[in-house]
């Protein structure tokens, strides 16, 4: 104890931490000004803010499992090769031989499955308390992209395992671009514009004129690299912006102070 | 019956069932609250009005929450495992075939509608439908807490396509859904060979044996004429409306563009509801299905 | 011009005055950089004029340069070669099918069936109309069938039930050189095209 006292007193410590730990109304607000993470949050918000009940915590729960899914994910990028050669040779080799290895495709899994369930729960929450009016219409229109990049995510992560649900489900979803109006080869007035198998819309996302190897790397690239960077992006505004709109919405009478 | 326990208690079934559980538990919790506020003069969370701390009182309750989701996520992981199955294989589809369950609403369209509506139509209208939320409800009341006596319209709507054409497709896509996309009851058994009969006829053949295509194959341009009236007719009852009511203080307030997004938006859903209205309905009364109401050379609804 | 006024450099009467030397004759102050215009004099890059030419002609480098790249990051995305299975494919010798089968010898690598009728022979494409699952050819009923939305197609190919839009593509059949049946999945005929008359859609045999 005498030891943590005098460590306390360094100027080692005291260039990590720069404030105490006693229980004060400044070292609470310290706690959250000066810590990088913490900070996203205002020092104090509206006592129906920390009620579960009013928020149901979706939106936080939802950014929890984005990082249990960043973290599992690149776990298992260290054994998952997105090649047609290898790719169920390596889920089946995670499932049965890596030491932890179901553990963490299941979390991944889960994870994923459960993060598209709570931010439509979420979806529903900011509709039903009407948090989408003034000021925050455009944090809405945030949210809606970041429904969109949470769903693409976990299509593209669909294909990924290279079994027989996994084609499959990516065939029938992506034979639907075939038929985009004006786009794909088989849509409303697209052959009219020259679409062709092998150059509308269903053709870049495939990488080719049908669900093959070179759409597994294609959904690799964008399940692994591309959309999680742009959703980081949009949850990084998404969350400047629940700040700058005022903090967590609220009755009308709250504002006066 | 003992099939659909089965079906339920399969592994990548369960966020659906959390989905129903959770749909029907929020809904319910937010209707409560609802009632609460609205049979109150001041919602609970305006006579409530004072500030806390963030550091302990929302970390602690962030912390909480984030304990209490990792354990279930592990627990989850450790007892189930994620299917894996055969190796893909091109030429042999697993009968039924279904989409992630997310997809299973716009899979279940997919019966209704040709895939350029159900699969790109409608979606690109749901996600513009939902950004534009906020620039149409130009209801200044209901901000920041739960009513239902102040925003009846627009909450009635938004829970209609959430939990109905939302939900509620997901769970019939995933547990009703059997081989050949046939519909089951949940104590029906899933019968591989169950061969349902079922031959189209489009609209103007059911209503005045018009048909659609003439004897050579080409399109009947009466069909056509009689599909694009019911179609455009359709679309029509929002003008009319307007034209009605245009002095109406809330029409005035609405203004012409956000009236013409939301009629258009608010038929669009309508018609999705009447199209597996118009498919479903026949067949009670041992009639051939509907397949288009509206058939041309480039595009058939 | 009006924005000529406000670049010509003002004489600093103040600073002049209260100088600490004041006997050095007033050197001009030196030009102010252009930023310092304020800004509602500024005519903005649209209303071209001689001053802000090279700006306009900077702007307009850099739009193209992003205009440029992302149509070329797009061509990127559309590979020029595919690596995907031959299309044209021999099926073996004419008598080798039975007469009113349907030959399913070459769905799994092919995804092509091969159907013999009395007068001749045709191949349909494997691949659902509706959205590209493998329908499956159920003899009792005497026609093909779709596990994803429950499309039905008879013998021909034509659709009579479920969602799909249009009948069985029917790929190019003809007799090769060395008798045997030769196949190229990549001419296709469709049936609302009226193309299913055309040579190569129907191999007249019999024999
Ligand atoms: C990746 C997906 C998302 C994440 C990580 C996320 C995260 C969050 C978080 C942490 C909050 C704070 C309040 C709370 O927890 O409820 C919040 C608020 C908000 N979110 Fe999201 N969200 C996501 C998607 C969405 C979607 C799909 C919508 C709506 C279409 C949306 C609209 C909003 C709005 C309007 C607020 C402000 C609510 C208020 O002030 O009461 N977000 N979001
Ligand atoms: S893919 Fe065949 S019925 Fe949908």
């Amino acid at each position: 104890m005498a030891l943590m006292e005098k460590f306390r007193k360094t100027e080692f410590y005291k260039s990590i931490f720069r404030h105490s730990y006693q229980d004060t109304q400044r070292n609470r607000a310290l706690q959250i000004v000066d810590n990088v993470f913490l900070h996203l949050h205002p020092v104090r918000v509206p006592r129906h803010a920390t009620n579960i009940g009013f928020t149901w915590g979706m939106g936080g729960i939802t950014f929890l499992l984005f990082l249990v899914l960043t973290i599992t994910g690149v776990i298992l990028m260290f054994y998952y090769r997105p090649t047609a050669q290898y790719a169920y040779e390596d889920m089946k080799y995670l499932m049965n031989d890596v030491p932890f290895g179901p553990l963490m495709r299941n979390m991944h899994r889960w994870a994923a499955h459960a993060m598209v369930l709570t931010v439509m729960l979420h979806m529903f929450r900011v509709f039903l308390t009407g948090s989408y009016k003034p000021p925050r219409q455009f944090n809405w229109v945030v949210g809606v992209i970041l429904l969109v990049l949470t769903l693409l995510l976990s299509f593209s992560g669909y294909l990924l395992p290279w079994d027989q649900l996994a084609i499959w489900a990516v065939t029938v979803g992506t034979n639907m671009a075939r038929a985009t109006p004006l786009l794909g080869h088989e849509g409303p007035f697209g052959p009219e514009l020259g679409m062709r198998i092998n150059n509308d819309v269903r053709f870049v996302l495939l990488g080719g004129t049908e669900v093959g190897p070179p759409t597994l790397l294609r959904f690799y690239v964008g399940h692994c690299i591309f959309l999680p960077l742009i959703a980081v992006i949009f949850m990084a505004v998404h969350f400047w912006r629940v700040r700058k709109d005022g903090g967590i919405s609220g009755p009308e009478s709250k504002k006066n102070f | 019956m003992q099939q659909f326990l089965e079906i339920i208690s399969k592994p990548d079934n369960i966020p659906i069932i959390l989905l129903l559980v959770g749909a029907i538990f929020f809904s319910w919790l937010a209707w409560t609250k609802a009632r609460r506020n609205d049979a109150l003069e001041v919602p609970v969370e305006a006579a409530l009005d004072d500030k806390v701390q963030v550091w302990p009182y929302l970390v602690r309750v962030e912390f909480l929450a984030t304990i209490a989701v990792m354990a279930i996520l592990v627990f989850w992981s450790v007892f189930l495992d994620a299917p894996l199955e055969e190796a893909a294989n091109r030429a042999l589809t697993p009968n039924p075939s279904k989409a992630p369950w997310y997809f299973l609403g716009l899979q279940e369209l997919l019966v209704y509608f040709d895939p350029w509506i159900a699969g790109v139509v409608l979606p690109t209208l749901i996600i513009v439908g939902l950004m534009a939320i906020p620039y149409v409800d130009i209801n200044p009341r209901g901000n920041g807490y739960y009513t239902f006596k102040e925003r009846k319209f627009s909450i009635l709507v938004f829970s209609f396509g959430f939990l109905v054409l939302w939900v509620s497709l997901i769970v019939l896509g995933t547990f009703m859904r059997g081989p050949g996309w046939n519909f089951f009851w949940p104590w029906e058994r899933w019968d591989p060979h169950y061969v349902a009969v079922l031959t189209n006829v489009d609209l103007s053949e059911l209503l005045f044996n018009i048909p659609t295509r003439l004897p050579d194959n080409s399109i009947n341009p009466v069909a056509m004429l009689f599909g694009a009236v019911v179609v455009l007719g359709y679309y029509s009852i929002g003008p009319v409306y307007w034209m009605m009511k245009r002095k109406d203080d809330l029409m005035q307030k609405l203004g012409l563009v956000r009236y013409a997004i939301v009629s258009f938006l608010l038929l669009t859903m309508g018609g999705v509801v009447i199209k597996i209205i118009l498919r479903l309905a026949p067949m009670a009364f041992g009639l051939n299905p509907v397949k288009y109401v509206w058939v041309t050379p480039w595009f058939n609804i | 011009m009006a924005d000529e006024t406000i670049d010509t450099p003002q004489p600093d009467a103040p600073a002049a005055a209260g100088g600490s030397t004041p006997k050095i004759s007033p050197t001009p102050l030196p030009r102010k950089p252009k930023q310092d215009r304020p800004p509602e004099q500024d005519p903005g890059i649209w209303r071209m004029n001689r001053r802000n030419l090279l700006s306009v002609a900077g702007w307009m480098g850099f739009l193209g340069f992003i205009v440029v790249s992302t149509v070329g990051a797009l061509r990127y995305m559309f590979p020029r070669v595919l690596f995907e299975p031959p299309t044209k494919f021999k099926a073996g010798f004419p008598q080798d099918y039975v007469v009113g089968e349907v030959s399913e010898k070459f769905k799994d690598e092919k995804r092509v069936w091969i159907v013999r009728e009395k007068d001749g022979f045709y191949a349909l494409i494997a691949i659902c109309t509706h959205l590209g699952c493998t329908p499956r050819w159920l003899p009792g009923d005497n026609k093909f069938k779709c596990p994803c939305h429950g499309s039905g197609f008879y013998k021909t190919g034509v659709n009579f039930e479920g969602p799909a839009p249009r009948p069985l593509e029917r790929a190019m059949i003809s007799l090769a050189d060395d008798g045997q049946l030769e196949i190229d999945r990549s001419i296709k005929f469709l049936y609302e095209k009226n193309e299913w008359g055309r040579p190569g859609s129907f191999l007249p045999f019999t024999g």
